[in-house]
């Protein structure tokens, strides 16, 4: 990347990546723990609908995975967002999705 | 001359002494382990990007241009998106009641101030964006991620000479920001303070090491003596990344209560709970997980409802300094910090023993 391009925050750009569409896959999750100075873990295992969206520049890209069939206990929603380098497939583990 | 059992790849990569990192959300702790040989990296995942410039400014003015380093908490994963009020109307009334209970059989007060959840601007990936715009404009010397995989931003990074590090609490996760070109891991065992993973951390940090392709490997989780450090090195790590250590050292901004409790609890008074968070985290047991362990609590609600069943709790017990209730996290090293000490001399005994510690391997007698 040129030094001198600034990363840019604000674009979410969606997209479709065909080739992981269907995989079932694990998500390494997580994030910071609203209003607290701590962070939390939380480990999902589901199939990518192959959906994303590439946020920013240079672009951080999330998947969705759905048909969660592990899940943090009363997770009540039916899909989360999993960032693309912690997204690992069952069949293809060494694969980081989103990668040539 | 004999070689120097801690000057390690870690100091040679920042021309620093000691291989010891202070994780801190302290700015005095950082100046105080940075201007006594240590390194420090200061925690600033929930301040906004103008906070963020305003620490670096604070600290540079007082350790000059000796390198330090910045922890943010990049999302791994994201829940469909939902503002505070209907994400509170999903908590089920049964945990409403459990939490009640514990609010009337404690006599928890209410929180003084507002409930610092509608302080936040949002957790989402263009706060952590932001966050990250400022250290790469201010060239912190070391950006560490906490939790998500920060493979994204190293081009950014190395463009600017900025050092990124990983911190994992798996292996296949250390494998693969070390494939992406990370600069360094963090291999954070069960025994830390806070967001720990499963791994024991004798148990991770060899295996991390071996696959770390000659990079290096920071031991973090229960290090408070020199000791431990001597060992983290044996097993190949570069240093230590240590946090419970400095939470009751004379800089720390931690209240007094709280560095009391640390001073007088061991291992065993820490707790690997749900019950705050909905994500495990280790911290010093308190009234509210206790409650949440006993057969009859429902199981705690996942991130982040669980939180907004908490923080009333939280900021009702910090807010009116009742010690009986207040928590903070903690490691399980906890054991060994039986004072308040300035961080200047926790980075000198630390040092001291594990240089003991080596002599006393390989000594002849
Ligand atoms: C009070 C406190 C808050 C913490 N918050 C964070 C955080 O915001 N980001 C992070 O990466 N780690 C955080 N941690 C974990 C530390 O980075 C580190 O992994 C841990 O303290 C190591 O274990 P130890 O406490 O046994 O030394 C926190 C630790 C403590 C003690």
């Amino acid at each position: 990347m040129d030094e001198s391009s600034k990363p840019t925050t604000d674009r979410a750009v969606p997209g479709f990546d065909a080739s992981v569409a269907g995989k079932r896959a694990e998500c390494d999750g997580g994030g910071p723990i609203l209003g607290t100075r701590y962070a939390g873990r939380q480990e999902f295992t589901g199939t990518l609908s192959g959906e994303f969206v590439d946020h920013g520049d240079p672009p951080w890209r999330w998947y969705l995975l759905k048909d969660l069939e592990r899940k943090p206990d009363n997770y009540a929603d039916e899909c989360v967002w999993c960032e693309s380098g912690s997204v690992f497939l069952v069949d293809e583990p060494n694969r980081v999705p989103g990668r040539p | 001359m004999a070689k120097n059992p801690l000057h390690t790849p870690f100091c040679e990569m920042f021309g620093i002494e000691y291989p010891i990192i202070a994780f801190t959300h302290c700015k005095d702790v950082v100046v105080a382990v940075t201007n006594a040989g240590g390194f420090s990296v200061l925690g600033e995942a929930m301040h906004t990007p103008d906070e963020i410039a305003a620490d670096l400014k604070w600290i540079r003015d007082r350790i000059g241009t000796k390198p330090f380093g910045v922890d943010l908490v990049l999302p791994a994963s994201v829940p469909p998106a939902g503002g505070l009020d209907e994400l509170k109307s999903k908590i089920p009334q049964g945990h409403r009641d459990y939490a009640d209970m514990i609010h009337k059989k404690y006599d928890v007060p209410e929180p003084k101030g507002k409930e610092a959840l509608h302080q936040w601007g949002g957790l989402n990936q263009q706060m952590a964006r932001a966050q990250l715009e400022v250290l790469l404009e201010e060239r912190v010397p070391l950006l560490a991620s906490g939790l998500g995989n920060p493979a994204f931003i190293l081009d950014a990074a190395h463009a600017r000479g900025i050092k990124v590090f990983g911190l994992v609490g798996k292996t296949r996760q250390a494998k693969r920001e070390i494939e992406a070109g990370v600069d360094g891991i963090i291999a954070q065992g069960f025994d830390a303070a806070g967001h720990t993973g499963e791994m024991g951390t004798f148990s991770i940090v060899p295996e991390v090491v071996s696959i770390a392709q000659g990079k290096p490997v920071i031991a973090a989780g229960g290090v408070t003596t020199g000791r431990h450090l001597a060992a983290a090195l044996c097993l190949g790590a570069a240093g230590v990344w240590t946090g419970t250590l400095w939470l009751a050292s004379r800089e720390s901004d931690v209240d007094m209560i709280i560095k009391e409790r640390l001073i007088a609890s061991t291992a065993e008074d820490t707790d690997f709970s749900k019950s705050i968070s909905g994500m495990t985290m280790r911290v010093l047991k308190c009234p509210w997980t206790t409650e949440w362990k006993k057969p009859e609590a429902p199981a705690p609600l996942p991130a982040p409802y669980q939180m907004l069943l908490s923080s009333p709790y939280i900021q009702g017990a910090n807010d009116n300094r009742r010690g009986d209730l207040m928590t903070e996290a903690a490691g399980q090293g906890v054991s060994f910090v039986t004072a308040m000490k300035p961080a200047r001399q926790i980075v000198m005994d630390v040092v001291d023993e594990a240089l003991t510690t080596f002599e006393n391997l390989t000594g002849d007698d």
